[in-house]
């Protein structure tokens, strides 16, 4: 068995990352006082003692508006897809672990945070921990013509982050522009700017050419992509589907 | 008789090593490859049993292989990508989601359970397996994903589609996983399984039925 422990430094939380590079499963353990965060539905197992709260993720403090705003974009993306964007807390009286995996085929990338912003694609959140913000960032109007460029999840803050992708995860130092494809985006360095556009540019590129949107990448910073596309396997699936 | 797990862990084959006139129960389905002195016959153990394992989401029937006056070998494999594991059979026995099971030596009883009234919301775990056997035998298991030993030391709580197989020595309830309906709901967890007891559990990294909910989600409906 492949198991990478990685110790976190200054008091993070102390985590195995292990059956990577194709099923990677995530392991926390906690110690009183210490709370962790994650997407809702992703537990594989705890030990009984680590207690668990649903909350709405509205961000830090959220006020009334806020609160409202959060909760319809949960609605939102409950009917788009994604996550619904409701977390769970975990936090334990006594010494406990919690095991934690995505649904699809991937692995599980650790990234501790110190002040810095990472911005996610849908889907790519897993948990974190320490004094971190989510925030849901729209990705403009153009992002709307795919599922996975509507909305983006802004990290940041001191803490530690874990996230996943689809297939292997590879990292790309952009200094300058680069582009990746929508569906193969899992994140990126929030001093980056983007922007969707198509791939050979023209609608009937977007159409023909099988690349769909792309993310054109400006900047210095880095970029995490995925080596599966969710819509790929969807586009290959769908016409052997019984008719 | 012997088992070896190739290509794990993401794409695991069994090969099985059969001495002469031994035999191995296997999944319908479920073989691969066979050298030409093995011999398969299909047995649904009863119609009653047979229809019973249908209702545990497995096949009707399960095939013994046997090699026939001369030793042979027997290929065998899970549907879903991921890994395989040997289980030697204990005193008090396993317990096993239903599409884990793989094959068993003959002496190896498998027995189709009601896993739970609660767990039939969830479409999964209605039936559960109990392996027992009343002298040593081997177990071989499949998952989606990788496989991961757990040792249960007073209580764990396991989510259902990760179970693959666990220590019949555990008492376990099928149940929601937060203190309230709505909180469990809302917590995207669905249904969990409390354990109870010292045992060990063995858990799949990945959750087939959310898998596949996640990806049909995303397919065309089905016409007709």
């Amino acid at each position: 068995m492949q198991n990478a422990l990685v110790p976190a430094q200054g008091g993070g939380t102390r985590h195995v990352i292990s059956h990577g590079p194709s099923f990677a499963m995530l392991r926390l353990d906690l110690v009183p006082g210490q709370t962790v965060v994650r997407e809702a539905g992703a537990m594989v197992a705890r030990h009984r003692q680590v207690a668990m709260e649903v909350k709405l993720n509205a961000g830090k403090s959220p006020g009334f508006f806020a609160t409202l705003k959060a909760l319809f974009i949960a609605m939102l993306r409950r009917w788009i897809g994604g996550e619904t964007f409701f977390v769970n807390h975990f936090n334990t009286p006594a010494p406990g672990s919690v095991w934690l995996a995505p649904t699809m085929s991937g692995n599980i990338v650790y990234r501790p945070l110190r002040g810095e912003t990472l911005v996610l694609s849908t889907g790519a959140y897993l948990a974190h921990s320490g004094d971190v913000d989510l925030k849901l960032k729209f990705g403009g109007l153009r992002g709307l013509l795919s599922k996975e460029g509507a909305f983006f999840l802004a990290v940041s803050g001191q803490g530690e982050l874990w996230f996943t992708s689809y297939g292997g995860i590879e990292t790309i130092d952009v200094n300058g522009s680069y582009i990746v494809d929508n569906g193969h985006l899992v994140g990126y360095e929030g001093e980056l700017t983007f922007d969707i556009r198509t791939a050979g540019g023209g609608l009937l590129g977007f159409a023909a050419s099988g690349e769909g949107l792309v993310c054109e990448f400006k900047g210095r910073g880095r970029v995490y992509i995925q080596t599966r596309n969710l819509q790929s396997l969807v586009g290959y699936l769908t016409p052997l589907l019984p008719r | 008789m012997q088992f070896d797990v190739l290509y794990r862990p993401a794409h695991a084959l069994a090969r099985v090593w059969l001495q002469a006139n031994e035999s191995v129960v296997a999944e319908s389905g479920a073989m691969v490859g066979m050298s030409s002195r093995v011999h398969m016959e299909t047995r649904s153990g009863g119609f009653l049993s047979g229809l019973k394992r249908m209702f545990g989401a497995e096949s009707f029937f399960r095939n013994t292989f046997t090699a026939h006056g001369a030793p042979g070998e027997l290929l065998l494999a899970h549907a879903l990508c991921g890994d395989m594991r040997v289980l030697e059979m204990t005193q008090a026995g396993f317990f096993l989601q239903s599409s884990a099971f793989v094959a068993s030596t003959p002496n190896v009883e498998i027995e189709t359970k009601l896993g739970g009234f609660r767990s039939f919301f969830a479409g999964e775990g209605v039936f559960i397996l109990q392996a027992k056997s009343a002298s040593p035998g081997l177990l071989l298991v499949g998952a989606f994903g990788g496989i991961e030993e757990l040792v249960c030391d007073g209580n764990m709580v396991i989510d259902t589609g990760h179970l693959v197989a666990w220590d019949a020595t555990l008492t376990y309830s099928v149940g929601k996983s937060g203190s309230g309906w709505i909180a469990s709901y809302l917590s995207g967890e669905g249904l969990v399984c409390h354990f109870e007891g010292h045992g060990r559990i063995w858990i799949q990294t990945r959750n087939p039925a959310a898998y596949g909910q996640d990806v049909a989600s995303l397919l065309p409906p089905r016409q007709g």
